[in-house]
């Protein structure tokens, strides 16, 4: 079986360059979301390669019945492959080793409907992890549950969340040795956001730490607590006008990365509420920021704040990716984090201090990050609130020069980061805004218009250890995949049209693409079947952002209907609901 | 939290408390007006009805009707208490249906509608009748109401773009 001595090969050069690929499962598998601790998406898989890619098609196609927008990626562990749906958050697990994959069993938890009154954006869930023969996941409505891997049986059930305060459960949580982390969403609601640390035997939450707020809440100690740029005590709540911080948002919806050497876990916080920021002035710490936390006991080491008192909805969620990296000819310990506000920031994960931070996406809120504060320059004629009245021309819009929902993938073989973006821009007109709780707490009407080039948008290979693109591939539309490198030197992502696309690493050149039904907002994996061969999955489904966004992309509710988007007019023709999981080969 | 956002409320629109006579005003006076007529009945505009027999039930009238001054307290109060946050600006649809395409999961009569804001629906709709009371509903009603197009919105307009 050459394919094993291949692939043996692959994984030890991996594993000797990068500590981080090593941990976890074998290569073959999925078993988290980011596929490692340190969510680079990177398969040291190697079937699949640049001269071969062009004869990729589908092998097998399974209806998920659902209609949400399709985000985040199924697992493999094993000979099984895990599925979960959006709400009511279906997971299924198909027998890899029959032939058309069937269901070994499907478990249906009981997902409260009342969870899609209080999501902002379409009932999504961003996907499961593996631990310890668990499945580990996040209902919409506030409960994470473990299920076992083996028979579908409940093991636990917490409710995490409280809908009542405008709090939902889409993001995917993540095990670090026995701890689950799980956060929640609900930047658009007012919620005093937080993460929790939970017991992967019982489902018990251990800690609870919020993400602004008194130092106390925060679990911030000051023996512990050493943040890259000064910050002083109780930063989370004097950064905020009175008692803003107390419904001051920052939430938790995309994932968590995890450095098992340095022992800390890193995650982005979403925007401040409301998007009206004169309800809120000051800084607004530590919302739009990443934070690195012990998993044990959730004390927070070290935070960073990428948009100081964001009035333009530019939350941090986006994934922190992990990797070792060489700048200016010294070997860093790095953190890479392409952030809604349109600059790519390569950051020192043992300390937080910023490194390399350059624009990636078309941006004018900024002109750039001084190094020496870690503050954005920033441009006070795009500064908003309600009494500036309409803010014109602001890129990008606050969809994201990327958006959270896809994650992009590193390869150690390019030494090259890869991500989809989006090329918006907006107009901001603040308003007042009361909170009620359990209500939208927002207070911005906010329209898009095409970022210059005639495009919106693209995908880009990107050095983070110079902050260079290296190259780009324009699209017609706003591009919401995440990213797949493997060791073939292949990328996979997917276009908002319903496209399935293949691309050489190191040129960007196009190997395959294939239309997949629906838009693709999920992320593609790659896995080794029993069979011994290589195959790609991803979902297809559009949604998320765009099941608003997008016009009259539904055909269910009769009750329903749309006009046209006006930035964006055609794209029912290409595309509408419907989610599908897709397996190609060779 | 909700003592503090009616509080707000008030502050911001002033003349929408003046309008409404009690949606703010009235914050925790006993909400008489639905107790008193019974429960609305809840009557699809295309029901089935078991036995081709409709439950009884009271069916109260807006008292607005088409008051101008109501709709435009109604066009404040929806944006308010974040309605338009699910809704979308002008109720043309966001993460929630669109109120503005002349189509109704629940109903479009005035006691469907009222029914539905009050007592809230599956789906996520929350029961706002706690917060807005009789009154403030009815004013929401006749601004939705207002709302309807003659006919159904095109959805093929992006043909006419080829």
């Amino acid at each position: 079986m050459s394919w094993r001595r291949a692939l043996a090969a692959t994984m030890l050069a991996a594993a000797a360059s990068h500590p981080l690929l090593a941990q976890g499962a074998a290569a073959g598998e999925w078993t988290m979301p980011g596929k490692d601790y340190g969510s680079t998406r990177f398969s040291p898989l190697a079937q699949i390669n640049a001269q071969n890619a062009a004869r990729l098609h589908p092998i097998w196609t399974f209806s998920t019945g659902v209609l949400g927008g399709h985000e985040g990626q199924p697992l493999v562990v094993g000979d099984t492959m895990y599925v979960v749906t959006p709400w009511p958050n279906v997971l299924y697990a198909f027998d890899l080793k029959e032939e058309g994959y069937p269901l070994r069993w499907k478990y249906r938890p009981p997902a409260s409907p009342n969870a899609l009154g209080v999501a902002c954006c379409d009932s999504i869930n961003r996907g499961a992890t593996f631990a310890d023969g668990r499945i580990v996941y996040n209902l919409l409505d506030g409960h994470t549950v473990a299920v076992d891997a083996a028979s579908g049986r409940q093991l636990w059930s917490t409710r995490v969340a409280d809908m009542a305060e405008g709090e939902t459960t889409t993001m995917a949580p993540l095990v670090t040795k026995d701890r689950v982390i799980v956060g929640a969403a609900g930047g658009e609601f007012g919620i005093y956001g937080w993460v929790k640390g939970l017991d992967l035997k019982s489902g018990q939450i251990l800690w609870t730490a919020h993400n602004l707020g008194p130092d106390a809440d925060m679990l911030v100690r000051p023996e512990t607590f050493h943040p890259p740029y000064d910050s002083g005590p109780d930063a989370g709540r004097r950064s905020w006008a009175g008692d803003s911080w107390k419904i001051g948002g920052g939430p938790v919806w995309g994932s968590v990365s995890y450095d098992p050497q340095l022992d800390l876990i890193y995650y982005g916080t979403g925007n401040p509420s409301p998007y009206n920021s004169e309800q809120r002035l000051g800084d607004n710490k530590w919302t739009s920021s990443v934070l690195a936390r012990r998993p044990e006991d959730g004390a927070l080491v070290w935070a960073y704040q990428f948009t100081p008192h964001d009035n333009w909805d530019f939350d941090a969620t986006g994934t922190m990716v992990l990797a070792d990296l060489v700048i200016e000819g010294k070997p860093v310990k790095a953190l890479v984090h392409f952030d809604k506000n349109g600059f790519a920031y390569t950051l020192d994960r043992k300390t937080g201090r910023v490194l390399v931070a350059a624009a990636f996406a078309n941006a004018n809120w900024a002109t750039g990050i001084d190094l020496t504060s870690g503050r954005p320059v920033t441009d006070p004629g795009k500064q908003t609130g309600a009494s500036k009245g309409n803010v014109k021309g602001i890129c990008p819009s606050l969809e994201g020069g990327v958006s959270p929902a896809s994650p992009p993938a590193y390869s150690p073989r390019t030494h090259l980061f890869y991500t989809a973006i989006n090329n918006l821009c907006m107009d901001y007109a603040a308003s007042r805004a009361a909170r009620v709780k359990g209500t939208p707490f927002i207070g911005a009407n906010t329209p898009y218009s095409p970022g210059a080039g005639g495009y919106l948008g693209g995908f880009i290979a990107w050095d983070a250890s110079t902050g260079r693109k290296v190259w780009e591939n324009k699209e017609a539309y706003p591009t919401w995949s995440g990213t797949l490198a493997t060791s073939g030197d292949v990328v996979f992502y997917g276009t908002l049209d319903g496209w399935f696309k293949s691309v050489d690493a190191k040129t960007g050149k196009m190997l395959s693409k294939f239309k997949v039904g629906s838009g693709v907002v999920g992320n593609p994996i790659a896995f080794l079947a029993p069979d011994g061969k290589q195959y790609i999955a991803i979902y297809a489904g559009i949604g998320g952002d765009w099941s608003l966004l997008s016009g009259d992309v539904r055909a269910d509710d009769p009750a329903d209907v749309r006009a046209p988007a006006d930035f964006l007019k055609d794209i029912a023709r290409h595309t509408s609901q419907g989610g599908m999981v897709w397996i190609f080969g060779l | 939290m909700t003592m503090r956002g009616l509080r707000s409320i008030c502050a911001v629109a002033v003349s929408l408390c003046t309008l409404l006579l009690g949606a703010c005003g009235a914050r925790n006076a006993p909400v008489a007006h639905v107790q008193d007529s019974g429960p609305p009945a809840i009557r699809y505009e295309d029901h089935l009805a078991a036995g081709g027999e409709l439950p009884k039930g009271a069916v109260p009238t807006n008292p607005n009707a088409n008051d101008p001054a109501k709709v435009q307290a109604g066009g404040v109060l929806f944006t308010a208490m974040n309605c338009d946050g699910c809704h979308g600006g002008g109720g043309s649809g966001w993460v929630g249906p669109s109120l503005a395409d002349g189509r109704w999961r629940y109903g479009g009569a005035d006691a469907e509608i009222f029914a539905s804001i009050y007592y809230g629906r599956p789906k996520g709709m929350p029961a706002f009748g706690g917060q807005l009371g009789t009154d403030g509903v009815w004013t929401l009603v006749s601004y939705l109401k207002s709302l309807n197009p003659k006919e159904d919105v095109a959805t093929e307009s992006w043909v006419a773009t080829h």
